[in-house]
């Protein structure tokens, strides 16, 4: 589904992704964890296309194509999906009319037709619900006046909607408090499919207790420097990330 | 040595003065004032201060005709409303009243001393300083006067309707309209400009807001592209009074509107919200100034300007707090989105305080649209120039959201999108 290789990425003359290599496979969910400034988010952002940052070695290939060469709204088209750490406010745009907008035109990029206002509330009522969302906050406009939690969860509710095959999970579980942690996580689980890869960054090894990966990367200065099960996550908690960036600094 | 003839002869508007009406005695020394006024302030050139940014040179040049008999159907033809008035030209062809609303031609007022009329005519908008209030006040035939009775509650909207034809050559208009909101009267005015080819709109709005009166106040001003559009509302506000006022301005190769408010009680609160747009080489000033004279009012103004092309806007929002006016508490807000680099505005907020214990803020931002929220629905996968199109028109349609009418509402805001050239899915 996902492989990246030897994926460099600086922004201005800051080399922030030093060769990252990783291949994600339909199903599985991959866990991205280090310290603050070892890339996490950077890797998240690049995938989703944000052009400030630039690649400038490596490449990304999305089910054999290659990603980079696509603007952010084809990769969304295609099937990549990034749930933003800050999400952001749009006045004056409101949410319902806003992930129609989304949802019709990824349908128009795979040549399907648009679903009218009618259609699209039917679809979207059971996932308000997962989501722990309401009514009301669809008519208002996007995470505008929204909680730090309340925008997490409108983020996995886009997710819910817009069904892409590759979730990126950039730092979801930041500002969340315990009850939030677990609405989310169980938005998250219940799009864990055959079928749909997620990648899951975040700082600490609380949420992946919710959200159970089947690898765990570390990153430090730009390169996965680890990899293993959901076990190296519960090695990280209890010993934080100081003595594998020791390591990593002598192999270096 | 050659005598320079725009100086000797004035400029060209003033002839205009030749022709002006008559009246009483009392209105006749209003017209005087204005007559006397415009000759010695003539049309301002960028060296007056209150017209620095927005140049008259092109209206100075145009020589003026009688106007047309025909005018063309306007968008708002269809429009909610059971009171209103229609002027075609300039003139006032159409007047309806409505339960709780009485709607007269001005100059039948006038003739029959209306209660009301010579207590407040030309008392806000004084004809003295700005030149075209003193143009209009000199000359002007056509107008109404609307008068929303005592505790009335009138809900459909109150339509005042100007609607200009084209003709082969430039012509002037000069309504005028003096509003009456009654003690504890409650009421929503829709003013809607629309228009065909080259002419001079030159409208003075004079709008007294009684004791525990709530009125809304919608101006709509879609002019032609050719046409030059100078327009004047002076508020006046007593105690306890509610002037919610939305201003929405798309059209016309020029447009000026000075919408001031006099708060002259207590408790008073006033809300300027304005969304303006400019494109091609469309010219678009926006002037406010709020006069806190009495203590314990709120003013709350937000104004929104789009500029795109080479079009150029200025925002000039004053406000002045007098010294009795404690407890004021005034909130400005302007924003600019500049769509090319060649657009420009020049805003000003200019606060004027002469009480110590006051609240006011304002803010002003000019920029572009801000990348986060492109990249935000592009991810989602809303394609760029989609993304673009829609922030553009979310920037200014949340101004329109205060508009509480809403089929008035509704197309104000279908207007915002035509004017910004569509470009998403409604």
């Amino acid at each position: 589904m996902l492989e990246i290789r030897n994926l460099h990425a600086r922004v201005e003359d800051r080399e922030i992704l030093r060769g990252i290599s990783l291949t994600v496979q339909p199903g599985e969910v991959h866990a991205i964890m280090g310290p603050n400034g070892s890339g996490k988010s950077t890797l998240a952002q690049v995938l989703a296309g944000r052009d400030a940052y630039e690649v400038t070695e490596g490449e990304v290939l999305f089910n054999g194509r290659d990603l980079l060469e696509m603007d952010p709204e084809v990769r969304a088209a295609e099937g990549v999906f990034m749930a933003f750490q800050y999400p952001v406010e749009i006045p004056g745009v409101s949410n319902t009319y806003f992930l129609r907008a989304a949802v019709n035109a990824v349908r128009k990029h795979r040549g399907e037709p648009e679903i009218s206002a009618g259609q699209f509330l039917t679809f979207i009522k059971e996932k308000i619900k997962l989501l722990g969302l309401t009514n009301d906050m669809m008519t208002r406009s996007v995470n505008e006046g929204f909680s730090g939690g309340e925008k997490k969860r409108n983020e996995i509710f886009q997710m819910a909607v817009l069904e892409p095959t590759l979730c990126v999970l950039d730092e979801t579980d930041s500002g969340l408090d315990i009850d939030a942690l677990k609405v989310v996580s169980n938005g998250v689980n219940a799009l864990r499919s055959p079928e749909r890869s997620m990648i899951v960054v975040t700082h600490y090894q609380r949420l992946l207790n919710y959200i159970v990966p089947d690898y765990v990367h570390v990153l430090v200065q730009g390169r996965i420097v680890r990899s293993g099960g959901k076990e190296l996550a519960l090695e990280l908690e209890e010993k934080g990330y100081g003595w594998i960036e020791a390591e990593a600094l002598q192999t270096a | 040595m050659m005598a320079n003839l725009m100086t000797t002869e004035g400029p060209k508007l003033a002839r205009l003065l030749d022709s002006a009406p008559g009246g009483p005695e009392w209105l006749q020394r209003l017209r005087d004032e204005g007559r006397a006024a415009f000759l010695r302030i003539g049309i301002p050139t960028t060296k007056h201060e209150e017209w620095k940014y927005t140049n008259l040179r092109d209206l100075a040049e145009l020589e003026f005709v009688d106007a047309p008999q025909a005018a063309p159907a306007s968008p708002w033809d269809g429009t909610e409303s059971e009171a209103g008035a229609t002027f075609e030209n300039g003139r006032l062809v159409r007047w309806q009243g409505a339960e709780g609303v009485t709607i007269e031609p001005i100059a039948a007022c006038i003739a029959n001393d209306c209660p009301g009329v010579r207590e407040h005519l030309g008392q806000y908008a004084r004809p003295t300083e700005h030149p075209f209030v003193a143009l209009n006040t000199a000359v002007f035939e056509h107008g109404v006067v609307v008068r929303i009775a005592k505790d009335a509650q009138v809900e459909k909207p109150i339509h005042l309707r100007f609607v200009n034809g084209a003709a082969d050559r430039p012509y002037v208009t000069n309504p005028r309209v003096l509003v009456v909101a009654e003690r504890g009267s409650e009421a929503f005015i829709l003013e809607s400009h629309y228009g065909e080819g080259v002419y001079f709109a030159n409208p003075v709005f004079e709008v007294k807001v009684e004791e525990n009166a709530h009125l809304e106040h919608v101006k709509v001003q879609q002019e032609s592209d050719e046409a030059f559009h100078i327009a004047t509302i002076e508020g006046h506000q007593e105690a306890n009074s509610v002037y919610h006022t939305v201003s929405a301005s798309f059209g016309a190769q020029l447009s000026r509107n000075d919408w001031n408010v006099y708060l002259n009680g207590q408790n008073v609160e006033t809300r300027l919200y304005g969304a303006y747009v400019g494109m091609g080489e469309q010219v678009s000033d926006q002037h406010t100034r709020l006069d806190h004279a009495q203590p314990n009012c709120n003013s709350f103004e937000v104004y929104k300007g789009i500029l795109g092309d080479r079009a150029s806007g200025v925002f000039n929002g004053k406000i002045f707090v007098h010294q009795d006016a404690q407890k004021t508490d005034a909130k400005q807000t302007n924003q600019a989105l500049l769509l090319s680099p060649t657009a420009t505005i020049d805003t000003k907020p200019q606060l004027e305080i002469y009480a110590d214990d006051v609240k006011c803020t304002h803010g002003a931002t000019v920029g572009q649209l801000e990348e986060e929220a492109l990249f935000y629905l592009r991810a989602r996968g809303i394609p760029f120039d989609v993304a673009r199109s829609l922030l553009t028109y979310a920037f200014a349609s949340e101004v329109l959201d205060h508009i509480t009418h809403e089929q008035v509402r509704d197309q104000v805001e279908r207007a915002l999108y035509e004017k910004l050239g569509g470009g998403f899915p409604v």
